[in-house]
């Protein structure tokens, strides 16, 4: 059984209907990507998963759990927990702080000091500037606090929107080695990306999503062979 | 650290608890040693202000005021003025644990305030005649009315207020922004009006078997409001804390006040606090980060509405009187010009606010009434016009000191960082302390080419800060 699946979601904003049908699983250990252009509804499957919106119809379920209907601090403590679109640091707290608010819906103190360790170990910046306020961190240094956020609620999947905007190229593939390090250490992997070659780099499967429905699923190299995707996602 | 694991090793229940508080006070000494040494300006100062705060009402009467009248050129207050400079620093610190911690703007704040005068004038008044409850208190057996100890009304005002500012919260909260002002406003306007028209109520009952009729039911005593009120007494030591009482109600005002910043203290460096700061600085993050957002705004609602509960149940037992007069629109946009001007977020700052702006109001603008009315009789009296004045103290502030006289230490960064990024614009260089604005929700990243650049101006940023906090 998938660890994270979506069965039929149907999603609305007001009258206007964003999600039609998704149905998306992600087994545990994979990293799956979503993609698709602007307006897809990218952000729209994740803050659905992450219970910020409900689906009006179909299931969000983790493991045996139902998530839809949840609300979104119950999501975060089943072990779902989202790094979101544009980063959105707490800007006028110290990188330590962030963290903190990270692990805020756990109680076990040992295991989040051990965290700490990992986190730090995965972001060494990060570690420079712990007592920095995360409003001055340059872009892609927010861009690693947002994931090392999303990592210390100990997430059984990781949520991961659009890691790459707005960076520079060589700022984006760290992110991305450090995504993939992330998954070795037996993290699941959700992650929404418009950089589709990147994303299909590391991904074992992918979705292509297009105006809220899913167009093409297969393994992410099949997926990046792919005439069809090369010309409308790659830019080949 | 020593003290935590001690601490750990002692036995459970109450000799635990005796223990523990005895590990308390025995940190104490190490915690202010090392606050001096971290921050020797701020801790000298406050600590400074509290020895004069404590012996205050003693200086005030041997020294102080013969000095004023032939010395020192600007008046010193008297005990009614600082026992209101206290009340008010209570309803500072209350207001700001909703607008300072958790960013929630409250424009009808003075509801609870009401509720919490009248709870007190509810239950320690000659009022509802018609029954006779004498609990503990220092009043005759069979005397009319409800008459309970001020000791057992304090913590049912909160109590009740927090209720209320609850059951205003729930279905408000959803809210954001200007919405959430409006509806507060809302309140603080409806609050004194209830309380001003519940004279003559009627009540018709008459369902199946039941009949039920009270006519002419005097609730809150309209307009004239309620009187006299049980003043607070300490029966060990007879002493009365009313207005004719000299320097007691500063003292006890003072026990409230200081109980009332260590719970908001506490507050700020709970679990609680942590969520509340994040929620004002990124709601949709914090609720991405497993917060309950609307829960844990309804709690700094409520708690900030008992302490205006212990404020308004302290006025009214001390002045021995409530009317609905006292509760006015001005009220509330007093304690929050306080607030925003002793530095929202900051509890000293506001108590600092709150003090100063009840200096003004209630002893510098009458005294130069006082003074121009003997030269220019005339002239119109500034006492009149008080709100002009805040209104100007306001915006010189504004101008000059954003960020409050003692800021909190997120918006001086945040103010900080904005001349810093100002500077650097003017030097024609890159800036990306985008995060840093007012509108946080706006989340627009322009990825800027010169980042190594700009972290290290933030570094520099980050040291001057810490260099200029107080």
């Amino acid at each position: 059984m998938a660890l994270l699946e979506l069965n039929d979601v149907h999603t609305y904003y007001g009258a206007i209907h964003a999600l039609r049908g998704v149905s998306i699983s992600v087994e545990d250990g994979e990293i799956v990507t979503l993609i698709g252009s602007n307006g897809a509804g990218k952000s729209t499957t994740l803050r659905t998963i992450s219970g910020l919106l409900r689906p009006r119809q179909g299931t969000v379920s983790l493991g045996d759990k139902r998530l839809d209907g949840l609300r979104p601090h119950q999501i975060v403590q089943l072990g779902v927990c989202q790094s979101p679109e544009g980063r959105r640091v707490f800007a006028r707290m110290t990188v330590h702080e962030n963290l903190e608010m990270g692990a805020f819906s756990r109680k076990e103190k040992t295991k989040i000091a051990s965290d700490f360790e990992r986190v730090y170990g995965l972001f060494p910046r990060l570690k420079e500037r712990t007592a920095q306020r995360a409003g001055t961190l340059s872009g892609g240094e927010q861009q690693m606090l947002a994931i090392a956020r999303a990592l210390m609620a100990a997430p059984r999947v990781l949520l991961l929107d659009e890691p790459s905007m707005g960076l520079a190229p060589i700022l984006v593939e760290q992110i991305f080695e450090i995504i993939k390090t992330i998954n070795q250490q037996g993290t699941t992997v959700l992650l929404v990306e418009q950089n589709a070659l990147m994303a299909l780099g590391i991904a074992n499967r992918g979705y292509i999503l297009q105006t809220g429905e899913i167009v093409l699923t297969d393994d992410a190299h099949k997926l990046a062979a792919n005439p069809e995707v090369k010309r409308a996602y790659l830019g080949g | 650290m020593t003290a935590i694991v001690e601490s750990e090793r002692r036995p459970g229940g109450f000799a635990g608890w005796i223990g523990h508080i005895g590990d308390v006070l025995g940190a104490i000494p190490g915690a202010y040693r090392d606050a001096l040494r971290t921050h020797p300006l701020r801790t000298t100062l406050l600590s400074a202000l509290v020895i004069l705060g404590v012996f205050y009402p003693l200086l005030n009467r041997s020294v102080l005021q013969g000095f004023s009248r032939n010395v020192f050129p600007l008046p010193i207050p008297d005990d009614t003025v600082v026992t209101f400079m206290l009340i008010f620093s209570i309803m500072a610190v209350g207001l700001n644990i909703v607008a300072g911690f958790a960013g929630l703007l409250d424009l009808g704040y003075v509801a609870f305030y009401a509720i919490g005068a009248y709870t007190a004038a509810f239950l320690a008044s000659p009022h509802f005649g018609v029954v006779s409850i004498v609990l503990l208190a220092n009043v005759p057996q069979g005397f009319p009315g409800i008459h309970i100890p001020f000791w057992f009304i304090v913590p049912l005002a909160m109590i009740i207020a927090g209720t209320f500012g609850a059951l205003l919260g729930a279905p408000t909260l959803r809210l954001r922004g200007d919405y959430l002002a409006i509806v507060t406003l809302g309140f603080g306007e409806i609050v004194p009006v209830v309380f001003r028209n519940l004279a003559d109520v009627t009540i018709k009952f008459n369902f199946l078997f039941i009949n039920f009729s009270a006519e002419h039911l005097n609730l809150t005593g309209g307009p004239l409001g309620i009187n006299p009120i049980d003043p607070p007494y300490l029966p060990g030591l007879g002493i009365t804390f009313n207005a004719s009482a000299g320097f007691a109600p500063v003292y006890l005002a003072m026990i409230l006040l200081a109980l009332g910043v260590l719970f908001a203290r506490n507050l700020e460096r709970s679990r609680i606090g942590r969520a509340w700061m994040a929620i004002r600085e990124d709601e949709l993050a914090a609720e991405m980060m497993g917060v309950h957002t609307v829960r844990t705004k309804l709690l700094a609602f409520a708690l900030g509405a008992s302490f205006a509960g212990i404020a308004g149940s302290l006025q009214a037992s001390y002045l021995g009187a409530t009317t609905s007069d006292f509760f006015q629109f001005s009220t509330s946009i007093l304690v929050l010009i306080m607030v925003i001007l002793g530095g929202i977020g900051n509890i000293w700052g506001v108590i600092v606010g709150a003090v100063a702006l009840q200096y003004v109001n209630l002893t510098l603008l009458p005294y130069l009434g006082q003074q121009i009315q003997s030269i220019a009789p005339s002239f119109p009296n500034p006492a009149q016009f008080n709100f002009l004045f805040f209104g100007l103290i306001l915006v010189v502030m504004m101008r000059f000191r954003p960020e409050g006289f003692i800021p909190n230490r997120q918006r001086a960064a945040q103010l900080s960082a904005h001349v810093l990024a100002a500077a650097a614009a003017e030097r024609g260089e890159v800036v990306g302390l985008d995060n840093t604005g007012l509108d946080i929700d706006e989340n627009i990243e322009l990825a800027p080419p010169g980042q190594s650049e700009v972290g290290e101006d933030a570094r520099a940023a980050e040291t001057s800060d810490e260099a200029r906090d107080l």
